[in-house]
């Protein structure tokens, strides 16, 4: 299992898959709002995102746990 | 006994291989078990060709009465060695003979901190690669001397006037603390190992201090210093990979101060159209980019080598060459506070536009900054000062610095990006905005009074925000000739190329150490 973590203190400004889903690796798989730039949450692997652990609009600290990877 | 050529070279031969087993075949075992090699196995590993020096200098070991049981080699290993084809005093400590300890039983100081190795390479005037792994200070040491005695009777002048005349380049393997720690850091290039650690004093020291129990890794681990203190610039995999970064980053440096660093190979085509650029930089303005990538683009194939990667992220500085010649590459990055300019970022580009100062690389920065950083922490954190002295040190730089404008340009972090006093070239891509402040909070700022007073404050500040939005046309700056140059950011290759090559007839003439004055920073 990967855990995908926030490097930097921003809020969710969107998730762009759903749970579930099947991503490569570099696939874009939320977005976070910092500094009003849209900063893309990359997936690290290639697998399924079985969980999501923040929702829209939250804010997160640098360190984070955004999501889960299952890896392929 | 008579004297035989035989039984003399015999001597010397026995005396060699005595040396050859370090701390005892127990504690070589110990520390390849830990992972890591002995000194003798680093040396070997990055120095195709190695005369020792000092290699039979030994001490008395003593039972508990004082009688003399045996010797060991001193705990430290050095000599000339030739890396690359280039020659190089090497040294580093044997953690197998005493943990490392400072060898103060000897007539004459082998090591680091301002012993024989230095002086190799100062008066040669040949590049330094220290391999770190001591333990500092040593309680017996005062046993042997008689006395116990203040470490400030030892100069670490040597030790600094180095970094201003030949690159100094450290690989911390194992433990470095106290004296260690102090040492590695007096460098231009510094990699710690994953595993190994760096500070002033370790876990029992700190117990003691402070009655806090902490993990030696949490306390000063690899990890920490090249994410969150900057002590160290890189973290390596393994010694392996340490080993490759000392060797990569030599390879853009002159051996001293007097010579410019070496030409490398020119097969990258220097008109070679930056295509990708158009891609990398997306046409939405809230999205950023990977600046790494910019960089790739531009500089010569696979020369790119990033100094600092893990602290101070809001920029990113590197090792490049263009069209063959070394240069210092700084950009903002974008993903990282969206490249505003903090403390932490500020130190780190100081040191490495001073780094490439004294070794003559011209610099190359792509700018795409909203400010300095702005809020409590940054505030607290000291941004002010540090963002002055980034720009201080960026006007002093003693080399050419060519600077590429992607996207945001505003507030004082700007100043940070080139230098009017000299040519102060600024080459801007369409993609660009800037001004003295973001016009949204801008207008908040500057009309507060006028949009209090007005009839209707929303639409005043709206009217105000589009009158200066079509101020902002980065054109009228170019056409008030505010901007040296526009360009098709797929030209820059060539562009910057053409500059970099012009800059070495004037690098040629002032080769040599800095002729900085201004001896205070803000």
């Amino acid at each position: 299992m990967h855990e995908v973590r926030t490097e930097l203190t921003a809020s969710v400004w969107k998730i762009v898959v759903p749970v579930g889903a099947s991503v490569r690796q570099g696939d874009e798989i939320a977005i976070l709002e910092s500094m009003k730039m849209e900063i893309p949450i990359e997936a690290p692997v290639s697998g399924v995102v079985t969980e999501f652990l923040v929702e829209e609009g939250a804010a997160v600290q640098e360190g984070d746990l955004l999501a889960r990877i299952s890896a392929d | 006994m008579a004297f035989t050529w035989e039984s003399a070279l015999e001597e010397l031969r026995r005396r060699h291989e005595e040396a050859r087993r370090l701390g005892g075949a127990e504690r070589v075992e110990r520390q390849h078990a830990q992972g890591r090699q002995t000194i003798r196995e680093r040396i070997g590993q990055i120095a195709d060709d190695f005369t020792e020096v000092g290699e039979f200098a030994t001490f008395p070991i003593r039972d508990a009465a004082g009688t003399e049981v045996g010797t060991l080699p001193s705990s430290y290993v050095c000599g000339l060695g030739t890396v690359d084809g280039r020659q190089v005093a090497i040294g580093g400590e044997d953690f197998t003979v005493r943990a490392g300890a400072p060898q103060t039983y000897l007539d004459r100081w082998k090591g680091g901190m301002g012993g024989f190795v230095e002086d190799l390479a100062h008066e040669y005037r040949i590049p330094l690669i220290l391999f770190m792994e001591g333990i500092g200070g040593d309680v017996s040491a005062q046993d042997e001397k008689g006395h116990s005695y203040l470490v400030s009777s030892m100069s670490w002048r040597r030790s600094f006037e180095l970094m201003s005349q030949v690159p100094v380049l450290v690989a911390v393997l194992g433990s470095a603390a106290g004296g260690t720690a102090g040492r590695a850091v007096v460098s231009h290039f510094s990699v710690i190992s994953k595993g190994s650690v760096l500070f002033a004093g370790g876990p029992p020291v700190v117990r003691r201090a402070l009655g806090q129990t902490v993990d030696k890794h949490e306390l000063g681990g690899a990890e920490m210093h090249t994410s969150v203190s900057g002590a160290m610039d890189n973290l390596a995999e393994d010694e392996a990979d340490a080993i490759d970064q000392l060797r990569r980053v030599l390879s853009y440096l002159p051996q001293n101060v007097w010579e410019l660093p070496a030409r490398g190979d020119r097969s990258d085509p220097v008109d070679r159209s930056c295509d990708e650029l158009l891609k990398i930089i997306p046409e939405n303005r809230r999205r950023p980019y990977k600046m790494r990538e910019v960089m790739r683009t531009i500089v010569d194939q696979d020369s790119l080598f990033e100094i600092g990667p893990g602290w101070g992220r809001a920029v990113i500085t590197a090792f490049a060459r263009i069209d063959g010649i070394p240069v210092g590459v700084i950009g903002n990055n974008p993903m990282h506070l969206a490249g505003a300019l903090d403390g932490a970022a500020a130190e780190k580009q100081i040191r490495f536009v001073d780094l490439c100062s004294t070794f003559h690389l011209p610099i190359v920065y792509l700018v795409d900054v909203p400010g300095f950083m702005v809020g409590p922490e940054a505030e607290r954190r000291g941004v002010v000062r540090m963002g002055m002295r980034a720009i201080q040190s960026i006007i002093e730089a003693e080399v050419p610095v060519v600077t590429v404008h992607v996207r945001k340009a505003y507030g004082m972090a700007v100043s940070a990006t080139s230098n009017p006093d000299a040519l102060g070239l600024r080459i801007a891509w369409p993609s660009v905005e800037w001004g003295d402040m973001p016009i949204e909070g801008g207008v908040e700022a500057g009309f507060r009074r006028e949009i209090e007073r007005a009839d209707d404050p929303e639409v005043f500040r709206r009217q105000a925000e589009e009158r200066l939005l079509a101020l902002a046309d980065p054109w009228k700056t170019v056409e008030a000739f505010g901007m040296e140059m526009m360009i098709d950011p797929r030209q820059t290759r060539k562009v910057v190329a053409d500059f970099l090559n012009a800059g070495l007839h004037a690098m040629r003439s002032r080769v040599g150490p800095s002729d900085r004055r201004w001896s205070m920073r803000p």
